[in-house]
């Protein structure tokens, strides 16, 4: 099921992508057009056979298939082809993943104690705040958020640095250290997340609260916090994890705009540059990297729930 | 009456009990001035139709009813204190046991059957982990569960429906309460599972010495396995008698109507059913008189202007006209005789019935 949706996501790209331009011009420039010159137009010719852009679709398909199945992503499509794609990546991706995993991190370590509490007053003041507040994140652009967070927390209060520097070491607490600075920009992606985890979780828990277990744990005497933690959360977090994973997936391509304002060189940026420059193999492999992500994820998500619920497990 | 313990006080003094709702429609009065007491070791069946009020006041008196729109009103008094108007979280599991009508929902369905009795005796008793296993352990043994150090380590979805009622007393008596409210404890079980659940219910009360309230919407359950029963009927106590006399001379019309609307093995094959006509009383804009009165084919015009009041004494009743008593007799008579009761219940029709 998987690897068949991996496939047909490739060859929906592959094809999208054929259709788009010339990625002649990428690869020589404005020699491309010089078909009159017999010199340019074997340079044309050249670099069609070297990139097999002669061949059919189909024909390409394949041989770009057979090559990625054993880690080959290519060359880019630029004058030099360096670096290879796979060079591209593995400089973006770990910086994109950091960022993700800290603000799903983040994300629910904020929502799990605030839908806990708002399911557990629920239509309470503490709960109609929230429900503002949660609202007012994500209706809030993530640009805005990220100059409002910025402003606050870097320009005035200056708790945090206000940019990234891709050569700083990582670990470590100092402003001179990557950890810190990925603080602003994961809060800035894990606050609207946050408030739809809570919105979520305290939707399922009240809804878990109504059941007679919940009234048998009172009942027996267990304290009303672990109700709420031991016994009410761990059936309320499928939408959560859900949407969880769906989150997840989306966070390593779709945090463009953050990764710009914080000027974090990830894989939001990588795809917008290739999509601009029509960098066929470099959209290919970050396309691939994202779907692959979907898919683990949720088959992550899919264990997880058999751990929340032994029923699930047959 | 089992007061055979030392300290002959009643372990629960209830007076003029009230419980209501705010609704839209107004107050809706699910326990209206209920007076009674339960003596430590007592076994009481309070029996009753959906709706009567019977489960709403064991739940207010434990405290759990969890409605901000609840008010409640009247006294309680648990082995001399107070418990009306105030947190009772210190009675659950430790004083009051509760075990709940459906074993299926009741049970947490993704925590091990060991870890929810572990709750109560860590909480109560202050064990620790091993000291709970092992408790635990006799405590399944006790309600009759084979392979109690398996079971342990499974979830309740693994278990049976009979197996984890037994699993759920064993939790409602793991800290050793005072007193165990069973509502409703076999509703959602097979018929053939019942019985045994509530023989072990009755066999664990008695070697305890416990008090207990049996909640049941089935007389038949209360028979031979309670000491005295309370029967209610819209928020309001309708007869209350030590179990014998109720079954032998029931004075109230509605005990009457419940008795003969459910099967029993002592009636003869194929008897006929009879229904108690209507539905049970809106508690929002209850009827006029006595709650049962448009039900009732006793019914006379006095019913409707003024609401009886239970007698004194060890068998209590509200009704004008009593079953068995020659003013009820005559009440029939009356009603069959113009075809209809005194709140246009049409009688008469239905096969010959003898009054009392």
């Amino acid at each position: 099921m998987m690897i068949l949706l991996l496939i047909a996501v490739s060859m929906l790209t592959f094809a999208a992508m054929s259709f788009l331009g010339d990625p002649l011009f990428n690869i020589l420039g404005p020699v491309a057009g010089d078909t009159e010159n017999p010199e340019n137009l074997a340079k044309i010719e050249a670099a069609k056979e070297q990139y097999y852009l002669d061949k059919p679709l189909p024909e390409r398909y394949a041989r770009w298939a057979g090559d990625f199945v054993t880690g080959d992503f290519g060359v880019q499509f630029s004058t030099d082809g360096q670096p290879p794609v796979s060079g591209l990546l593995k400089e973006r991706l770990p910086r994109t993943l950091q960022l993700m995993l800290m603000a799903q991190f983040l994300a629910l370590a904020i929502a799990i104690p605030w839908g806990v509490v708002t399911a557990s007053r629920a239509n309470g003041v503490v709960d109609r705040a929230s429900t503002f507040t949660s609202f007012m994140f994500v209706s809030l652009p993530n640009f805005a958020l990220a100059v409002i967070l910025f402003y606050i927390f870097a320009l005035k209060l200056d708790w945090l640095p206000d940019t990234y520097h891709a050569t700083d070491p990582f670990w470590g607490l100092t402003h001179r250290h990557r950890l810190v600075q990925l603080v602003l920009p994961a809060f800035t992606l894990a606050l609207p997340g946050a408030s739809v985890y809570q919105r979520l979780l305290r939707t399922d828990l009240i809804t878990t609260l109504q059941e007679d277990f919940i009234l048998m744990a009172r009942a027996k005497g267990v304290p009303k916090w672990r109700v709420l933690f031991r016994h009410a959360l761990r059936p309320s977090m499928f939408s959560v994890i859900t949407i969880f994973g769906i989150n997840a997936g989306a966070l390593i391509g779709g945090a463009l705009v953050v990764e710009i304002y914080f000027r974090i060189p990830g894989v939001g940026t990588a795809i917008v540059e290739a999509v601009l420059r029509e960098d066929f193999p470099v959209v290919l492999a970050l396309v691939m990297v994202i779907a692959t992500a979907f898919v683990v994820l949720n088959f992550i998500v899919d264990v997880f729930y058999t751990f929340l619920d032994p029923r699930v497990r047959r | 009456m089992a007061a055979a313990d030392a300290n002959n006080e009643p372990l629960l003094v209830v007076e003029d009990y009230e419980v209501g709702f705010r609704t839209e429609r107004g107050l809706a009065r699910a326990v209206d001035k209920v007076s009674f007491e339960l003596d430590r070791g007592e076994t009481l069946g309070i029996v009753g139709e959906s709706g009567s009020g019977k489960s709403v006041l064991n739940r207010g008196i434990m405290g759990l009813v969890s409605s901000n729109r609840m008010i409640e009103d009247g006294s309680v008094l648990f082995d001399g204190g107070q418990m009306v108007n105030r947190n009772r979280q210190e009675f659950w599991g430790a004083k009051i046991g509760m075990i709940f009508q459906d074993p299926m929902t009741s049970l947490n369905p993704v925590m091990k059957i060991g870890k929810q009795i572990f709750e109560p005796l860590r909480q109560h008793l202050g064990l620790d982990k091993g000291e709970a296993e092992t408790r635990a352990i006799e405590l399944l043994t006790q309600v009759g569960i084979p392979e109690p150090a398996r079971r342990i380590k499974q979830y309740p979805h693994e278990l049976s429906g009979g197996m984890r009622q037994r699993v759920m007393i064993a939790i409602a008596l793991a800290a050793e309460p005072e007193m165990l409210i069973a509502d409703e404890p076999t509703t959602a079980l097979d018929v053939t599972v019942q019985k045994y659940i509530l023989d072990l219910l009755r066999q664990l009360q008695l070697d305890r010495g416990m008090a207990m309230t049996l909640i049941t919407h089935d007389l038949g359950v209360a028979r031979g396995r309670t000491d005295n029963v309370m029967v209610m009927y819209g928020g309001r106590v309708m007869e209350h008698a030590p179990t014998d006399t109720i079954f032998a001379e029931m004075r109230h019309p509605y005990t009457e109507a419940l008795l003969a609307s459910v099967p029993s093995l002592k009636h003869a094959k194929h008897t006929r059913l009879t229904p108690i006509p209507g539905a049970p009383p809106d508690i929002v804009n209850p009827p006029p008189g006595c709650r049962f009165s448009p039900r009732c084919k006793y019914a006379q015009p006095k019913c409707t202007e003024q609401a009886p009041e239970l007698n004194e004494g060890e068998h209590r009743y509200a009704c004008f006209y009593p079953v068995g008593t020659d003013a009820s007799a005559e009440a029939l008579e009356k009603n069959m005789a113009q075809g209809h009761t005194a709140t246009g219940l049409k009688i008469g029709l239905a096969p010959a019935k003898a009054a009392g």
